[in-house]
């Protein structure tokens, strides 16, 4: 392009215009920008004086009225400074590539720029150059490296010592996840038995009323599997006929964050196993970890999800063969989810690889199948997953699957899963006994009794006392090293939930949806019993001072704020 | 009779909102009923707006798959600098001025790492294709992404009037900047610290006219300083600048100086203001051809012991780094409270207070901090000391050239050149 | 001579590009593993920052924080929970005496709230949301003196949805947080429990509404 002298100069002069437009702009921006920032005309000293003098002397009007104008200022000043800031940003665009253009046109017809070349650099000289400058380095660099380590490490907080307190108080179980106020991983809790961490759970509140319902959200579709909780997140499992989900519920609005499926993937079973009708193909408790959910169904189905709802994998284990259907829940430990798989035609526990969905180890398991789930503790040392069989008991090495001990247990249906202290591991049938083993390498019987042989809700044992719920209405609390039976009570209805120990109480959940809260102590007392106004047969989860109880039909939030 | 009161009634009413705090605020229930209203009233409907659709996440990709194409279409084949210059002017008025700089393949890195590092974290699908995008058109045709589609890039673009020849010992001390700055600026966001990148990006707050003043400022004077060094935030600052460098380097395609064979005229040689051109030995002596071949194991292995000795300093330096996360931050500001009786006042210290976590938990998630800290630093040792050591290697070993051509890395393709080469195409 | 500096061009000509197609070989390989990574991780859109109200401690940070002035967080008010207080604690400065709309007793310093009569005893309290700048005054007090119905929400019309929202950085009580855009708002009642959508309905207490 090639213009005129009259016309370079004429764009010459337009852009000195345009240019002095853009600083004046931005300048004036600048400045607004920073009335608005530090000198906030609605925060200036000289307001908030007046407002002082308007309150010490309120009857005054003409004090009123000068409050009235002086804020009426302050905010005109402010609003000005915000609509400069957003005309001016329009104008400050314009007036740079108005800018820009001119200078540009300007400069089209400058010959090219002509300046006295440097000498060429030598290459041999260059090359030697950068072999000094690399060993230089290299010695500077080494040298800083011993000097860092002499002056920054004493600066740095030792992590070993603010931390010692903490690992002596989970590392007495031995890899074992404790029960933490937070995460409420499996059924029944951390290691499944059936003691929460926290205190200050709520004592009082009706479901009909809404008292203390933080919040309630129907659950989409039905399933007797238990929420668990990990972080701020609830998952559980609903089914309707061949339909299996995965729901993720935010733990504090009640938000259903995602809805997983339980058969959409590679190898899916769409089967539904000829079983009992009413518990459906959600019974099965989900296991949540960091970052991943567990979720197993009636026919086999085991998904994994991330926290954000992708499937991480799925895989079938085969549609179980169960007069009862199948129904023990996860457990996660380390990187292995573990499964306690009960089929007429095949009965193990299973290991499996959380990352990948790949059986690690597989161990088979001797007698019939039954309905208890695993728990996960650690007897000398040793972290085990625990499964109340029919006819045996058997503890597996969580990490290779193999048996540590075994012991002749119940033979009757069995569906109560176990619960244990860090004693003993107490089990148990209907029709039966309930048998304390003094669980190790070389297992015992402690004591028997048959009192108290709870159907369906499950032991929970403390390292004093020992509570049950059976399936006439009956609770009662054992002295944990002797079958003396320190209190029991008769409630009239029965119980399926297991009963959760949490802040020095007993929780127990009876079918009709009523709370029975007793000290968790060698003397009976009675603190509560609030209702939820709807038939309740899950375990409830507890974290960070609320209840999470799955009805019928409703989840729930039980909190006292 | 009833103005007797007059001057009672609001104090005694005050008294009472106090009492009906004072009973009810452990319940934070409805202090007061929902009124039942007599009349008609019904309650408001909010038109509450959603987020502008996400079809627009898709134009701005395409955009920005459309913008690449462009460039590089203008740089290897049409040769033209006018047309970048267009193109840039487009990319600051749709990414700078009306996307307002907030999908912005600089700050993406920060997103990838926090990504690549985080189990609960997940990013956007379009900052990760701002992310991948770019780098995969700096593999095929160079630093296409710097030239006209980077609004930042842009903006410094149309502003360089003048050029003032950096001298390249200072150019070489500065261009190490943005190296650390990348590491670092991972280093943060895998630990779910700090996103600096976005935090200090200078023009953001032109863009926008919104960020604090300091960062206005900076930009402005950034701005100014770009009329005559052009491009510093480029050269000396941009992190995403390193990986384009890098991936440009190894790209199948390139601009160039000549359009046909270089005549070694040595007129393009004063016309890179980024002192990006390398310089011909066409002169050059011949035994300058010959193979440096000492110390063929000597220079790796100090290279590796720079690598070492760096990744040594960040270990060692971690905890000082970890200083910028927010809960460590906290965790000191709580422990000087309890220790030297300093009182905690900041806004997170406050919330700390008014929340459940307890003191123990923000030690234990502080030294989990620190200890992630220490576990990444090492690496972001290894890659400034392998960078550095690489440098001087690549240098120490060259091969003399027959043609001038551009620095691939640090060539941001801008096309200033192209004017002063005589050849004509053939 | 000549031929030999030729030669030895072409050899330098064809190391340098072993060197360079290596290099692309090594450098794509990332280029392909990252996005393969971090496909489970990725989600396609449909994500917005929003304020959990139960979180927020309306420390007044989204004012100053947010990439934009003023700042897209705005208050909101919601009807359902307010209690249409003629002295509402949110618009009124505490120690005014008189609860009218006059600048010495109005406590929001932009003057956003309007305050309109309903009927004897209520009034209605709207929130002017072009003026509003997010300082949580009001939230504050609402939270402490009334009924807590006001809450702040990212008005997303406003927000420019960064990568990061730089106010959920420094969010002392971490109560921004990616939700589903289907979702854009947090109500601050827990009754509804939702989130409210782009049409709000009305739905009554406990009942789900399922995405759309």
């Amino acid at each position: 392009m090639n213009l005129t002298e009259k016309q370079i100069s004429l764009f010459r002069t337009l852009s000195i215009i345009t240019g002095i437009f853009t600083m004046v702009i931005a300048f004036t921006m600048i400045m607004s920008l920073i009335q608005l920032k530090s000198s906030d005309p609605l925060s200036s000293p000289a307001l908030a004086a007046v407002y002082e003098q308007f309150d010490r002397d309120p009857d005054n009007a003409a004090n009123a009225e000068y409050v009235r104008s002086l804020d009426l200022v302050a905010r005109k000043a402010y609003f000005t400074a915000r609509w400069q800031l957003e005309t001016g940003s329009y104008l400050l665009v314009i007036g740079a590539a108005l800018f820009v253009l001119f200078r540009w046109l300007t400069y089209s017809n400058e010959p090219l720029i002509k300046s006295k070349l440097s000498p060429k650099p030598v290459l041999t000289e260059t090359r030697e150059r950068n072999r000094r400058y690399l060993v230089i380095s290299a010695a500077a660099v080494v040298l800083l490296a011993v000097i860092s380590s002499f002056i920054l490490r004493p600066l740095m907080p030792d992590p070993g010592r603010t931390r010692s307190e903490k690992v002596s108080a989970t590392g007495s179980a031995g890899e074992i996840p404790m029960p933490d106020e937070i995460n409420f991983p499996f059924f029944r809790g951390a290691g499944g038995r059936g003691i929460a961490a926290g205190e200050g759970y709520p004592v009082e509140w009706n479901g009909n009323s809404g008292e203390n319902i933080r919040w309630k959200i129907p659950v989409p579709k039905h399933g007797k599997s238990s929420p668990v909780i990990w972080g701020d997140k609830i998952f559980l499992t609903g089914a309707d006929g061949s339909a299996l989900e995965v729901y993720c519920i935010d733990k504090n609005t009640g938000n259903i964050l995602w809805t997983g499926s339980g058969s959409d993937f590679p190898g899916a079973s769409k089967e539904t196993p000829e079983s009992d009708q009413e518990a459906g193909m959600a019974v099965s408790t989900a296991a949540a970890t960091e970052g991943a959910v567990c979720a197993i169904f009636g026919n086999g189905n085991l998904v994994a999800y991330d926290h954000t709802g992708k499937l991480l994998w799925g895989t079938n284990l085969g549609v179980p063969e169960h007069m009862y259907g199948y129904s023990s829940s996860l457990l996660i430990w380390k990187d292995l989810v573990i499964i306690q798989y009960d089929s007429d035609t095949r009965l193990a526990v299973i290991g499996i690889d959380l990352k990948s969905g790949k059986i690690r180890w597989e161990t088979p398991r001797r007698g019939r199948a039954v309905n208890s789930s695993p728990v996960l503790a650690s007897f000398e040392g040793i972290p085990q997953v625990i499964i109340n069989g029919s006819p045996e008991v058997t503890a597996f090495e969580a990490s290779t699957g193999k048996e540590v001990w075994t012991m002749p247990g119940v033979k009757n249906d069995v569906a109560v899963s176990p619960g244990y202290n860090k004693n003993y591991v107490y089990i148990c049938a209907n029709y039966e006994k309930l048998i304390a083993i003094k669980a190790g390498k070389n297992p015992a019987v402690a004591w028997e009794d048959n009192t108290y042989t709870p159907d369906v809700s499950s032991p929970a044992a403390t390292d004093e006392f020992l509570f049950i719920s059976d399936g006439t209405g009956g609770v009662a609390c054992y002295d944990a090293g002797s079958n003396k039976v320190l209190w029991e009570n008769y409630f009239s209805e029965p119980f399926y939930a297991s009963p959760m120990v949490a802040d020095g109480k007993i929780y127990f959940l009876d079918r009709k949806g009523v709370m029975h809260i007793v000290k968790a102590a060698g003397t009976y007392e009675l603190i509560s019993q609030p209702e939820l106004g709807e038939d309740a047969d899950c375990t409830p989860a507890f974290s960070e001072k609320r209840i999470y109880i799955r009805g019928v039909n409703n989840l729930y939030c039980i909190s006292n704020d | 009779m009833f103005k007797k009161y007059n001057r009672i009634i609001p104090y005694l009413l005050t008294g009472l909102m106090f009492i009906w705090h004072s009973v009810l605020y452990a319940q934070q229930q409805m202090r007061y009923p929902r009124p039942e209203f007599e009349t008609d009233y019904t309650y408001p409907t909010y038109q509450y707006i959603s987020q502008r659709s996400p079809v627009w996440e898709y134009i701005d990709v395409a955009v920005l798959i459309a913008a690449l194409s462009l460039t590089s279409w203008l740089v290897l084949k049409k040769r033209s600098r006018q047309g970048i210059v267009w193109v840039s002017l487009f990319s600051l008025a749709y990414f700078g001025f009306f996307r307002q700089g907030c999908i912005c393949a600089v700050g993406s890195v920060q997103n990838v790492s926090l990504a690549l590092f985080n189990s609960d974290y997940s990013m956007p699908l379009t900052a990760l294709l701002f992310f991948l995008i770019p780098l995969g058109f700096a593999l095929f045709s160079g630093r296409v992404f710097c030239a006209g589609v980077c609004p930042l890039g842009a903006i410094q673009e149309l502003t360089g009037f003048r050029q003032v020849k950096v001298n390249p010992k200072i150019e070489a001390v500065l261009g190490s900047v943005p190296f650390v700055y990348l590491g670092l600026a991972v280093l943060f966001s895998a630990t779910g610290s700090q996103f600096i990148i976005c935090r200090y990006d200078p023009f953001v707050g032109i863009f926008r006219l919104g960020a604090p003043y300091i960062m206005v400022i900076f930009g402005v004077l950034l701005l100014v300083t770009g009329i005559f060094v052009n491009r510093p935030y480029c050269r000396y600052l941009c992190p995403y600048g390193v990986l384009q460098n890098i991936f440009s380097r190894f790209s199948y395609r390139h601009l160039s100086i000549t359009p046909a064979e270089c005549i070694n005229c040595r007129r393009c040689e004063p016309s890179c203001p980024y002192g990006a051109i390398n310089v011909s030995d066409k002169d050059a002596v011949d035994e300058a051809v010959v193979k440096p071949s000492a110390g063929r194991f000597l220079y790796p292995a100090i290279i590796a012991v720079i690598a070492a000795s760096f990744a040594l300093i960040a270990y060692n330096a971690a905890p000082l780094l970890a200083g910028v996360n927010k809960d460590v931050m906290l965790a000191k500001e709580i422990r000087l409270e309890k220790e030297k009786g300093i009182k905690a006042v900041s806004e997170a210290a406050v919330a700390f207070r008014e929340s459940s976590t307890s003191e123990e938990e923000l030690f234990a998630e502080e030294i989990n901090v620190i200890k992630r800290f220490r576990a990444g630093a090492p690496w972001v040792g290894i890659f400034l000391g392998l960078s550095l050591g690489l440098g001087f290697y690549r240098r120490m070993t060259r091969l003399p050239r027959t043609e001038y051509e551009p620095d691939r890395g640090r060539c941001v393709s801008c096309g200033k050149c192209f004017r002063y080469c005589p050849v004509k195409p053939n | 001579m000549k031929s030999r500096m030729e030669k030895d061009g072409n050899n330098i000509k064809s190391r340098r590009e072993f060197v360079r197609k290596a290099g692309r070989i090594a450098l794509a390989v990332p280029l392909i593993t990252v996005p393969a990574i971090l496909s489970r991780k990725t989600h396609a859109t449909g994500f917005v920052w929003q304020i959990d109200p139960y979180k927020c401690t309306s420390c007044g940070l989204c004012k100053t924080s947010c990439v934009l002035t003023p700042s897209a967080v705005k208050c909101t008010n919601e009807y359902e929970m307010c209690g249409y207080c003629d002295f509402c604690p949110g618009f009124l400065r505490q120690g005014a005496r008189v609860y009218d709309t006059g600048a010495e007793n109005q406590l929001c310093p932009v003057g956003a709230i309007k305050r309109n009569f309903v009927e004897e005893p209520y009034f209605e309290y709207v929130i002017d949301e072009d003026l509003c700048d997010g300082c949580s005054k009001c939230v504050q007090a609402c939270e402490d003196f009334g009924n807590g119905s006001l809450h702040l929400q990212i008005m997303q019309h406003l927000c420019v949805n960064c990568n990061q929202c730089r106010i959920a950085r420094v969010c002392p009580s971490n109560a921004i947080s990616r939700i589903s855009e289907n979702e854009p708002y947090l109500s601050k009642d827990r009754n509804k429990k939702i989130l409210r959508g782009k049409n709000r309905q009305d739905s009554a207490g406990g009942e789900m509404k399922t995405n759309h």
